[in-house]
């Protein structure tokens, strides 16, 4: 172990103490859905607190996108509480759309809008919801797009962006709302190998400003990098959660062993 | 070691090839003996044809005259056009009192300044404008076709439509020759554009009002002859009750496919039957009914006139299909579009309004134009009902006493103007299909 590593190492031991007495940020008891008769989600408990990085990882259809859809609540569950900045999600629409200007989420496909020009789409949320002025709104959206390296991109549509340059777009987008907590969903899955990276590096950054990240991907090398926790999911369940060197290196479960021998 | 090429190649003329018009006669009719002849017969039919319609739609015609008779008096083998010019005044305009008909024309002119500067690229507030050519110009217009006493509403709106429409104007002026708007202008030459937003919020209310109460005790002062809705006609009354099916349409489709779709079970099971019961109904039958059958539901004392009856039922009915076209738009509208928006905290209307609404018309294009089409001829079913729009005006020549048993030349100069108005819809609807999908390719 070189003497960096080991000052991460420390470091991350250092903030998994910390969490535990930090300000939660998501808590979900209990927590089940499904879809008509398809369990989805079953008896699901995970706390967050401010600033951890959680990766969600698991064989396809295991409900990793589910968990984290419903934490902005689009979808709904069924049974259990999802309190998210201590706001309970229920049928209360202003608390949903309270909660999503506080959460922010970065999809697979991008989901950039074809009718507007980038920087239209960077703006179009703090203008409209939080009512900030325009030219305000244009110099934030210019810093984060600085900050996702393609400034100079602002004024094309999204069409005319690689796959790689509109995904970090998307996650500038979501940071021009200020947002508390990001959620992504495999937001490399749909990209070239080579762009991956310049979406991971932006990420990494994200990660370094201490911003609250739940993370579903099978990046493994970003989850060895960021994670503070990994969770695995199978079949609805949460199977195993460990910091990441133990999780990679020592699974416990089967399922997890089975599944990480297939992706490594 | 280098190539040099010292000889300049000279231009040549490209080979025949499908592209050119000579190279696509000889590929497509020439290509064979049998293809040759077969061209040969085609064309001679055609010339027949079209020898026919010219001898006797031109060459024999007569183009003036008093009657029939004085018609075939002139030429026995030759149109009788005349008939339609003695009548062209009642086939645009009905029976209007013809020192009145400036009016409508007025009216219409209105209304090209009204939306002209929805063409102008530099000027702001688009949206804006549509919408109160929508909501404020059928009041100016209404009044200006129908006359007679201004009840304190009518007032009221028509001197909304009049400031409206002022101002739209001088906007567009603004927008064209400055790139400026009127807002800019008017805080500008108040000298408030330094000052908080309250303030200039009140100085633009404090104008507005001003501009509003000028207007009103100015239009109370005038007042035109009345000219009941029997009186109206011809092309005028096609476009009146088109016109308003047409504005009406859209808004009306967007509520209830928005309606149709939506989470809460009363609105969907009441918008999805008012489209079915609608769609499912031919236009004539509605027609039918909206005259007959809604006079019975009317509380006593309170009639209204079969002409507001016809347009409420055209308005419903096309609604009603332009409701499945937004419909099928919004369909084609990925719902990782709905989720993008939900995410950055658009709410329902939000979403809506600016991200799906805004790419699902833009889809829909072809379908809404296709579907104004429709609406235009689809009006002239009135005259069955006994309203004398075109096509009732056209079939009345025949019932004049000097020009009875004329059907085929009113007829034919009817379809005629309506190819030419569809087609130009038709072709503004490609255009504006190209420009939008080149505007931001993707
Ligand atoms: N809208 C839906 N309706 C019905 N079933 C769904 C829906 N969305 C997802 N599912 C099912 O739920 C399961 C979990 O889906 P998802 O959360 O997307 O899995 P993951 O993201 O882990 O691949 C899958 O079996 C999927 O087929
Ligand atoms: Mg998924």
């Amino acid at each position: 172990m070189t003497a960096s590593q080991k000052q991460d190492a420390q470091g991350k031991q250092a903030k998994l103490a910390s969490a535990a007495s930090a300000e939660v940020m998501i808590q979900l008891t209990k927590v089940n859905k499904w879809y008509s008769d398809f369990h989805v989600l079953k008896d699901i408990d995970l706390t967050v607190h401010k600033g951890e990085r959680i990766v969600v990882c698991g064989p396809s259809g295991s409900g990793k996108s589910t968990l984290i859809r419903c934490i902005n609540h689009l979808e709904e569950h069924q049974e259990g509480t999802i309190v998210v900045d201590g706001i309970t999600l229920d049928k209360n629409l202003k608390n949903i759309d309270h909660i999503r200007t506080e959460v922010g989420m970065v999809f697979q496909s991008f989901n950039l809008f074809p009718h507007l020009t980038i920087l239209e789409n960077l703006t179009l949320g703090p203008i409209w919801t939080r009512k900030t002025p325009k030219a305000e709104a244009q110099a934030t959206a210019m810093k984060y797009l600085e900050r996702v390296k393609i400034p100079e991109q602002a004024d094309k549509f999204p069409g005319q962006l690689s796959g790689g340059q509109q995904q970090r777009v998307a996650i500038a987008r979501s940071l021009c709302m200020n947002p508390k907590i990001m959620l992504f969903d495999e937001p490399t899955s749909a990209l070239d190998p080579e762009m991956i990276k310049e979406v991971l590096d932006v990420m990494v950054e994200l990660a370094d400003t201490g911003m609250t990240m739940i993370v579903v991907t099978h990046e493994m090398g970003f989850a060895k990098t960021i994670a503070d926790r990994v969770i695995f999911m199978d079949e609805g369940d949460i199977v195993e959660e460990n910091e990441p060197n133990e999780f990679f290196n020592n699974p416990q479960h089967k399922r997890t062993q089975l599944f990480l021998s297939q992706i490594l | 070691m280098g190539i040099v090429n010292a000889t300049k190649t000279p231009a040549r003329s490209a080979p025949l090839s499908e592209g050119s018009v000579l190279g696509w006669l000889r590929i497509n009719l020439f290509s064979s003996v049998a293809n040759t002849i077969l061209t040969v017969v085609a064309l001679y039919i055609i010339f027949l044809l079209v020898r026919g319609i010219w001898v006797w739609g031109i060459q024999e015609a007569v183009w003036s005259a008093e009657s029939r008779r004085e018609c075939f008096k002139i030429s026995k083998e030759g149109a009788c056009w005349a008939g339609v010019i003695n009548w062209l005044d009642s086939i645009f305009y009905g029976r209007y009192p013809r020192e009145e008909i400036w009016r409508i024309n007025v009216g219409g002119l209105l209304l090209v300044l009204w939306m002209a500067p929805l063409w102008i690229p530099r000027v702001k507030g688009k949206v804006i404008i549509g919408l109160t050519t929508v909501f404020l110009y059928p009041f100016l217009a209404g009044y200006f076709f129908s006359g007679g006493e201004k009840g304190i509403f009518m007032q009221v709106m028509v001197s909304a439509a009049i400031v409206c429409l002022v101002a739209i104007t001088i906007h567009a002026a603004l927008g064209f020759f400055a790139n400026s708007s009127l807002l800019q202008f008017l805080l500008r030459i108040t000298g408030a554009d330094k000052s908080s937003e309250k303030n200039q919020r009140n100085v633009l209310l404090g104008l507005l009002a001003a501009a509003f109460i000028g207007v009103f005790v100015w239009q109370m002062s005038w007042q035109f002859e009345s000219v009941t809705w029997t009186k109206w006609g011809g092309l005028f009354l096609t476009f009146v009750i088109s016109g308003i099916g047409i504005a009406f349409a859209l808004p009306g489709g967007i509520i209830l496919a928005l309606g149709r779709r939506s989470k809460l079970p009363v609105i969907k099971v009441l918008s999805t039957t008012f489209i079915e019961l609608f769609r499912s109904v031919p236009l004539i039958t509605v027609l039918f009914m909206a005259t007959t059958m809604f006079p019975l539901f009317m509380p006593d004392g309170f009639a209204i006139n079969k002409l507001v009856q016809v347009i409420i039922a055209v308005c419903l009915f096309n609604a009603c299909y332009m409701a499945e076209v937004v419909r099928a738009g919004l369909q084609a509208i990925p719902k990782g579009q709905e989720e993008g928006a939900y995410t950055i905290g658009l709410g329902y209307w939000g979403t809506m309004g600016l991200i799906i609404m805004p790419q699902a018309l833009k889809v829909m294009i072809p379908n809404i134009v296709g579907s104004f089409i429709g609406i235009l001829k689809d009006t002239t079913l009135v005259s069955i009902i006994g309203l004398f729009d075109i096509l009732g005006m056209l079939r009345a020549i025949s019932e004049d006493v000097f020009w009875r048993g004329l059907h085929h030349e009113p007829l034919l100069f009817g379809a005629a103007l309506f190819f030419i108005l569809c087609f130009a819809m038709s072709k503004y609807s490609r255009h504006l299909e190209a420009k939008l999908s080149t505007d931001h390719k993707d």
